[in-house]
């Protein structure tokens, strides 16, 4: 029911989205502080290239989910403000839906859209139900289209009870659903999401983030959002791309990053009456993971070894209780971007 | 037409947020009416110690009341709310989503905040020019009053598009978000006509920040004042405005989006 | 308390400083009424020789002396605190162990003030040499027009502070703020010299106080008042901010306890 608009420029590439050696720099004007440099700067000024984004290429199939990570200040903002069409690049292309992004061709506008997470498009003053209305008269959506598509959102995010109330009233996460389902009205087959749950306290995260899924499954919009909360990561994208200092350095599965980057498990293991006990004997023992007094203890692995060494402490150690896990997905990420 | 679909979407959108704040709807109503008052008190000391300024009676001068209020309408009716969106939505960050919609930009940030109860300013405008165009010894003849009209409009284009090329400026000069506030410092010498002021404010305000050309000319018009040539000249400046103020706007948001031109 | 004063002055002075492009902006707004007014008076007694024994050289004088008084003399209060009351951030002035009127937006009155006049000065002068303007200026005028003028910009900021405290129960302050301005423009003398004014204008004139912050300054920098006059109108004056200051309190008491029983 939810499909997405037809694809747009015809020859279009299968991809969706199809990005080759995209690049953006920035001239910043450079100045220190003091009256003395002031002078200075206004007579002759000093310029600073900033390399927000180096040559950075990918290819998203439809109706993919992939995540978009990096460190703040990394570029992924300014990459997706490029494949929305608000900046040029400084070199390099990039095709979504066969339309060149910044070239602003209104077709292109009317199939894709961006949200930005604590930036409103809803009108503060306004029930959202009117910046709705003012939607479907911008994106030209005849009103059987927008009841069909209203009535959907409505099914997903329960939009009823909140959309008469203005948007200043409303609480973040109501206020979240409400730009989503505003920009999602005219049904893009492209999403942009930058930082979508940002903000948001926990049960409003989970249902965005279900809401996202859902969309997905039932429209096949092409999503590529940013995001701090690996939470929003592990629960929505498959695929992953990290950028770090304006440049890739990963784009594949989330779970082969983990394999790649850090082939180790966790093993937790409690240990009963055990005085002399020397856990480094099976790995590196990790401290503050768990709770030494209650007799808790962390050990790290290599992936492969786990099961041996399982066995071993088995066989060796007064185990009460044990458990395997993968290391923690933030610090996977967090040595991805240091790669 | 889509544009016109479009335009009465917003237009009912902003009559109902009004209407959410009827009570403040209506006393600026008053206030309104007050102002008038206060307006065509300050005339009426004028004229009980003179019988004309600059060549102009009190008729006169209450039909140019009533053209500096509709030019006052259009300032705050569309210039003032949406300056302030504009330039909020330059700050937050907010300003993008005006770019990722497929509408003209320009339309969208002229018409996002329209301030509907205004009619009734307009109304008063109007009531004012017939009152002066009326009472008192004011010869006129249709096809005056035509270009009289024609011009009252164009005038109110020259002062949109100046309005547009100033808030374009914020696209170069982030800081300098109040250049509007000079549009509306200079509104007062509208309200009286052009020749009284000294060579140097008269020129400040038909050419650089042109209030006279839409207050005090239209008004010469009508007295008959202007030549042909002048009329049609006034006519072909104000569609000239627009055009460069929408070329300022879009040079300005390809600025905005770092095109490199 | 003197040091709260002045550190308070030196932060004020450092943040007008910054927005100095945006002061240039309201500047006009001072500039051009008296300018449209001298040009509408100047016209009409030039055409008639002159009105009621104003002449144009009279004119051009009062309007020129106008200039420099109703900026020293004038108040932004309302402009800059009447959206504190409104929107909830005098919640941050109030645990502050200064008064926010009495001192934080006196200062910044102040700094607002001193910048106004420093960017006046060269338009002034530009306007001297246009204009021409004839002043019959003494040492003694100025001596006493020190406290005539001290004394004018606190009965407008006392008024102007009492104003702005209707905001604790209405949003239409602005109204009434516009409304203020209106009277004060016709009965302070803003307009037109009060002589020129129908006499029912100006005998409310002389029982208000907005002549007492304006008009009598400016007359006595022109010479037209004599020591009595001077020394009548400044007793008037002390006497009205004494009024004004105690209604502030009341009101400003009473503003804050509907503000702290709303919440912010």
């Amino acid at each position: 029911m939810l499909q997405q608009s037809a694809f747009g420029a015809p020859g279009a590439d299968s991809n969706p989205i199809v990005v080759e050696g995209l690049s953006k720099t920035y001239q910043v004007t450079d100045r220190e502080g003091g009256f003395g440099a002031a002078v200075r700067s206004f007579v002759k000024r000093k310029f600073r290239d900033v390399k927000a984004v180096q040559n950075v290429s990918f290819r998203i199939g439809q109706g993919e989910i992939v995540g978009f990570l990096g460190p703040n200040g990394a570029g992924k903002t300014t990459t997706l403000k490029m494949l929305a069409g608000l900046l040029h690049p400084t070199s390099g292309s990039a095709k979504v839906l066969g339309f060149t992004p910044w070239e602003r061709n209104s077709g292109y506008l009317r199939s894709m859209t961006l949200v930005m997470g604590q930036r409103n498009r809803l009108s503060w003053d306004i029930p959202a139900a009117d910046s709705f209305l003012l939607n479907q008269a911008i994106y030209r959506i005849s009103d059987a289209d927008y009841k069909r598509v209203f009535d959907e959102l409505n099914e997903l995010l329960d939009l009823a009870p909140i959309i008469r109330k203005p948007v200043r009233n409303l609480s973040l996460g109501e206020r979240m659903k409400c730009e989503l389902a505003a920009s999602l009205l005219h049904r893009p087959a492209v999403l942009f999401l930058d930082e979508p749950t940002i903000g948001l306290d926990i049960s409003a995260q989970v249902r965005i983030r279900a809401f996202l899924k859902e969309y997905n499954r039932r429209s096949g919009a092409t999503i590529l959002l940013t995001s701090h909360y690996m939470a929003d990561v592990t629960a929505l994208c498959e695929r992953i791309i990290i950028i770090h200092h304006g440049q890739t350095k990963y784009d594949g599965k989330l779970v082969d990053l983990s394999r790649r980057i850090a082939p180790f498990k966790l093993i937790g293991v409690t240990l009963g009456d055990c005085a002399d006990c020397d856990l480094s004997r099976y790995g590196t023992v990790v401290p503050g993971e768990g709770s030494e007094d209650a007799g808790k203890h962390s050990v790290q692995v290599k992936a492969d070894e786990v099961a041996a060494i399982t066995a071993r402490m088995l066989a060796e150690l007064p185990v009460v209780d044990l458990t395997i896990e993968d290391p923690p997905i933030e610090d996977v990420i967090e040595r991805a971007f240091h790669e | 037409m889509y544009i016109l679909k479009l335009f009465s979407t917003f237009l009912k959108v902003n009559l109902q947020q009004d209407l959410a704040y009827r009570a403040d709807a209506i006393v600026n109503m008053v206030m309104s009416v007050i102002g008038t008052g206060w307006d065509l008190l300050g005339l009426s000391i004028i004229f009980a110690n003179t019988k004309e300024i600059g060549g102009w009676g009190p008729s006169e001068l209450i039909a140019l009341m009533g053209v500096w209020r509709l030019v006052n309408v259009m300032m705050a009716t569309i210039v003032w709310p949406n300056t302030e969106k504009f330039n909020t939505g330059v700050r937050d960050g907010s300003l993008d989503y005006t770019f990722l919609q497929p509408v003209n930009s320009q339309l969208l940030i002229s018409i996002t905040r329209m301030v509907v109860w205004r009619v009734f300013d307009f109304a008063i405008a109007v009531a004012l020019i017939i009152a002066g165009m009326t009472s008192g010894n004011v010869i006129t003849s249709p096809p005056l009053v035509a270009a009289f009209l024609a011009l009252t409009f164009s005038g109110a284009a020259i002062i949109y598009s100046l309005w547009i090329t100033l808030i374009s400026f914020t696209f170069w000069f982030t800081k300098f978000d109040n250049s509007v506030t000079i549009m509306a410092a200079l509104m007062d010498a509208g309200r009286y006509p052009a020749q009284v002021y000294p060579y140097w404010l008269r020129a400040l305000i038909t050419f650089i920040i042109p209030i006279a050309v839409a207050t005090t000319v239209p008004l010469q018009a009508l007295r008959g004042e202007l030549m042909g040539w002048q009329i049609i000249g006034f006519l072909v400046i104000g569609a000239a405005a627009v055009f460069l103020s929408s070329r300022v706007w879009k040079a300005g948001v390809r600025r905005y989006s770092g095109a490199s031109s | 308390m003197f040091a709260i004063y002045k550190r308070l002055w030196l932060v004020n002075w450092a943040e007008q400083w910054q927005y100095r492009a945006n002061l240039l902006m309201y500047l006009a707004f001072w500039l051009v009424s008296p300018i449209v007014y001298l040009a509408v008076w100047t016209t009409i007694a030039n055409a008639q020789g002159s009105i009621n024994g104003f002449t144009a050289p009279d004119f051009v004088a009062y309007y020129m002396m106008l200039l420099i008084v109703d900026i020293a003399t004038s108040d932004i209060t309302i402009h800059i605190f009447g959206y504190k009351i409104m929107d909830g951030s005098l919640s941050n002035e109030l645990i502050l162990p200064i008064h926010p009127v009495l001192m934080k937006v006196l200062v910044n009155n102040l700094a607002f003030k001193a910048l106004q006049m420093m960017a006046l000065a060269p338009i002034w002068l530009i306007l001297y040499v246009l204009y021409q303007p004839v002043f019959a200026i003494t040492v003694t005028h100025v001596l006493l027009a020190i406290p005539a003028i001290a004394l004018g910009f606190m009965l407008q900021f006392f008024a102007g502070a009492t104003i702005t405290c209707i905001a604790f129960w209405t949003t239409r302050v602005w109204s009434i703020s516009d409304f203020y301005s209106n009277i004060f423009r016709l009965l302070a003398g803003q307009f037109v010299p009060l002589a020129l004014l129908p006499a029912f204008m100006q005998s409310a004139s002389q029982v208000l106080p907005f002549r007492l912050a304006l008009y009598f300054p400016v007359q006595l920098l022109l010479g037209k008042l004599s020591l009595e006059e001077t020394l009548l109108d400044l007793g008037l004056q002390v006497v009205w901010c004494v009024i004004l200051f105690v209604l502030f309190r009341l009101v400003w008491r009473a503003g804050l306890k509907k503000y702290a029983a709303v919440g912010a």
